[in-house]
């Protein structure tokens, strides 16, 4: 027992660090990272239990994702609406969104479900641009005022620094680890699994097939629809091709392929590799590097060409880790390291 | 009392009879020996009773109830349950996890099912190897732990589809011995085999099945001494 | 009935490149039961390619097929080697993965070298038509790139069934272990298999560029296209992708001219839909039941 004591005590004084940085740190672009890494938890996790668990390679998660912000934004924008009553209109509209596909896409098994997947999702993004009376069209929405947070008369926050967000954030993501915690520990992880390995075998096993997929696409669906209200209303605008194009389904399952797939802890390395990759070669930190340590002159062409360049480079980058990965680690970076640990323990026997 | 009714089943597969008018009961707490040569129809008899394809003409009861068009999940929790000819480990998770799948079909407590899964492998004698990972074992192993899961369901009749194929004479007799066990308990079974030996030793009543129709039925000893059967049986070996 | 007329021929013969994309999807499906998402990416590759053959060596689009097919058929044959060949006995999970992630790749290189500003190719005939009568008229890029399409598959269909090599192919699409057994080099047949796939892509792109827009992410609305064609026509079918194109093309025009042109792709995925529900073997496949 002591070794899950300790677990848990180095649990909470992470999550006591994690209180408490916005106490101590001030810089907006930090928070700004952590908000991020908290929004890919939570994108990598949601896609885990559905992708993860289950097996069902959605690569069609733009849909939830989209929904959910388009719904908070659109009721923030055109009626007023706050976007905590907002988020949970968007829930509903994702679970009616995901039972159609579920009802459509569960019929078909492998490569068939995800290419349905992705059509559901182009008809969204392609309708998001067509609908313009309600959705703006390829313009987007715009909502720069968020309306203060009030609990009786007293004002919670008013949303004026990032503070607010990061605790958002940091509540989504420990939500979501900890919905795929109690999912992983009950007998939905394990039907879920079963299903995920051999799909004749757990039918025969007494396991409905399309009824626990369809819970572990609600559940993912849900999740991801309350990571897209929250990136709305943070970013302050969405448009067709940021919450609703292919790239975002793709980006919300490599958080979880390079992490790990059907790992508790996956999602969150996924994350913590990604997100600063990502973010060091959009704000031109690569190049910057390059330039100091002096590889690269930075008013020769080749600098000049990186610093233009780079910062669009990080699609690039997944791309490349995603052929790595799947050549090189299919289990992901969870799976690399326990295979480490198993190969060190086998050694000191 | 017949526990599992099978009357005048046919399936076809695009207008070919898989199987025709095949017709037979199963009385409780026996064993039924299903036997034929390759291509008989007897994989496809047992996914047309476990509903895996409704059959296209007959009708299947268990314990009195109509099964037609029942899918494979309603039909274990009704009590009866299959195994595989070729064995479907969920390979990643481990031997015990693999056996608590199957007696989740009754529970939803974890500590429930891992009791109630450890006894199942205790039967089939695995459990020193509860924290495998199932798709590492060797075949003689899979095939019991397909054994253990599909009893962790709580059946009360078992299909088992070949699951002496492919081991050796040792392994063979432990499951021959595993069978006779399990049938000590009151559960009943229907077993399909090659080995003619292991199914006249365990079985009480056999059916043979050629070409996918019934070509008689009785017991070991009315079976071996029948012509018809051993000209089909000396038919394959000839082929 | 004009207007009928002239967005059921312009359907038609956009339909033909798209059959083009199709049967090159199907090729690789078929072989070696890889779906290919980074096909539109490849198509890209070739859009690019006739896009440098026109501006740096001045070389008509339409004869730059000549030298992008054997490009893009090395390029296939490239990416099946080192990278498909890998995961050929993986999950298709994997493989999907694998292959968008080849796709961005592409994608996002040809935007680093190209960046992401719109190409043009344009053409002493980009704009110009030949009138059929009736009223109805029929845009000359559109027809020629139909009728190199028409040769191609032509070419196609006779080396598939009559050359030794193409009746190896279609041997290892229809069993690639008995292929093997009969002594059947199966991996030289899925190079050739992906290089053939991707040389057709290729092509298609570079048949397209005289009318449509050049740009890093065009590949992917063909990637989704070339799977609505090779769904529709039964995966793995050479002739359904055919009609696949076919059939896409006419619904794409007619439901740009009857309903409007931003809902023509809604009109094409939802039509995939109906599809795979009612009909997952496709419109060619047998049912199986």
């Amino acid at each position: 027992m002591p070794k899950t004591i300790l677990k848990a005590a180095a649990g909470l004084i992470v999550l006591a660090l994690l209180m408490a940085i916005p106490k101590y740190v001030e810089s907006p672009y930090a928070l700004h990272m952590m908000i991020l890494l908290f929004l890919s938890v939570s994108m990598g996790q949601s896609w885990n239990i559905l992708g993860g668990f289950a097996g069902q390679y959605s690569v069609g998660h733009a849909a939830y994702f989209g929904v959910g912000a388009y719904t908070t934004m659109m009721l923030m924008q055109a009626k007023q609406i706050p976007p905590w009553i907002g988020v949970w209109v968007g829930m509903v509209l994702v679970v009616a969104v995901a039972l159609a596909i579920g009802s459509i896409c569960f019929r078909l098994r492998g490569p068939y479900f995800v290419l349905a997947s992705i059509a559901v999702a182009e008809i969204l993004r392609l309708s998001a641009i067509n609908l313009t009376t309600l959705t703006n069209g390829a313009e987007g929405i715009l909502v720069t005022e968020l309306p203060a947070f009030k609990i009786g008369e007293r004002v919670v926050t008013d949303f004026s620094t990032k503070v607010p967000f990061y605790y958002i954030g940091l509540f989504l993501a420990l939500l979501t680890i900890g919905i795929t915690y109690s999912v992983q520990h009950s007998k939905l992880g394990y039907f879920f699994q079963a299903i995920r390995e051999d799909q004749d075998a757990a039918h025969s096993l007494g396991i409905s097939i399309s009824l626990y997929k369809n819970i572990a696409l609600g559940i993912s669906a849900v999740l991801t629809s309350l990571a897209g209200a929250f990136y709305g209303i943070y970013v302050g605008f969405v448009d067709p091709p940021t919450v609703l194009g292919l790239d975002v389904s793709v980006q919300i399952m490599l958080i979880c392929i390079i992490g790990g797939m059907g790992t508790l802890w996956g999602p969150v390395l996924g994350a913590l590799v990604l997100v600063p990759m990502s973010e060091a070669l959009r704000s031109n930190m690569v190049t910057d590097l390059l330039v100091r340590v002096g590889l690269v002159n930075a008013d020769s062409k080749v600098g000049l060409f990186l610093k233009e360049n780079l910062a669009h480079a990080h699609v690039l980058l997944y791309g490349i880790l995603v052929v790595l990965v799947i050549l090189f680690m299919p289990d992901g970076l969870m799976g690399f390291v326990k295979k480490l640990a198993r190969r060190r323990k086998q050694e000191a026997v | 009392m017949a526990i599992l009714e099978i009357n005048h089943v046919s399936k076809f597969f695009g207008g070919l009879a898989a199987i025709s008018d095949v017709s037979f009961s199963v009385e409780e707490g026996s064993i039924m020996g299903l036997i034929g040569p390759n291509g008989a129809g007897k994989t496809t008899l047992f996914n047309c009773i476990t509903g895996y394809y409704p059959p296209s003409k007959g009708e299947i009861f268990f314990n009195g109830r109509r099964l037609n068009g029942l899918d494979p999940d309603k039909v274990c929790m009704l009590g009866m349950v299959r195994t595989w000819q070729k064995v479907r480990p969920l390979a990643k998770l481990s031997v015990v996890d693999n056996v608590m799948v199957g007696a989740l079909a009754h529970t939803s407590s974890l500590r429930i099912a891992r009791a109630w899964a450890m006894d199942q492998l205790k039967v089939v004698g695995m459990e020193h190897r509860a924290d495998f990972i199932a798709g590492g074992l060797p075949i003689g192993e899979r095939k019991k732990l397909e054994v253990a899961r599909a009893l962790a369901t709580r059946p009360k009749l078992l299909l088992l589809d070949e699951v002496m194929g492919g081991l050796n004479p040792a392994e063979s007799d432990e499951i021959i011995q595993l069978i006779l066990d399990i049938k000590k308990h009151g559960l009943t079974q229907m077993v399909i085999e090659h080995d003619m030996k292991a199914i006249m030793r365990i079985s009480d009543r056999i059916v043979v099945l050629t070409s996918g129709e019934k070509l008689m039925e009785g017991t070991p000893q009315e079976v071996v001494s029948n012509p018809d059967v051993i000209s089909a049986y000396l038919g394959e070996s000839h082929a | 009935m004009a207007v009928f007329m002239q967005s059921l021929i312009s359907g038609i013969l956009i339909g033909g490149v798209y059959a083009l994309i199709g049967i090159g999807l199907t090729l690789i499906f078929g072989v070696m039961r890889v779906i290919n998402f980074a096909h539109g990416d490849i198509l890209m590759v070739g859009m690019y390619l006739t896009y440098l053959a026109f501006t740096v060596l001045g070389i008509d689009p339409f004869v730059s097929v000549l030298i992008t097919f054997p490009l893009m058929f090395l390029f296939g044959g490239f990416l099946q080697r080192v990278f498909i060949n890998r995961v050929l006995k993986a999950v298709a999970q994997n493989q999907i993965l694998l292959t968008i992630g080849l796709g961005l790749i592409m994608s996002n290189t040809v935007m680093l070298i190209f960046t992401s500003d719109y190409k043009l190719i344009t053409t002493s005939y980009s704009s110009s038509t030949l009138k059929v009568g009736g009223g109805v008229s029929v845009s000359t890029p559109l027809l020629i790139s139909f009728l190199i399409t028409t040769a191609i598959t032509a070419v196609l269909y006779w080396f598939l069934l009559k050359t030794d090599t193409g009746q190896a192919i279609r041997a290892t699409a229809q069993d690639r272990d008995a292929a093997q057994l009969m002594g059947i080099n199966v991996k030289r047949m899925s190079i050739i298999a992906f290089g053939l796939g991707s040389a057709l892509a290729g092509t298609a792109g570079a048949l397209i560029s005289p009318t449509y827009y050049i740009f890093p992410q065009v590949g992917a609305v063909f990637t989704l296209k070339a799977f609505v064609i090779t769904v529709l026509g039964g995966m793995g079918s050479v002739v359904g992708a055919m009609l696949g194109g076919i059939l896409i093309g006419v619904t794409e025009s007619l439901s740009a001219v009857y309903i409007s042109s931003g809902w023509k792709d809604v009109v094409v995925f939802v039509l995939f839909l109906l599809v795979l529900l009612f009909k997952p073997s496709g419109l060619m496949g047998k049912s199986r039941t």
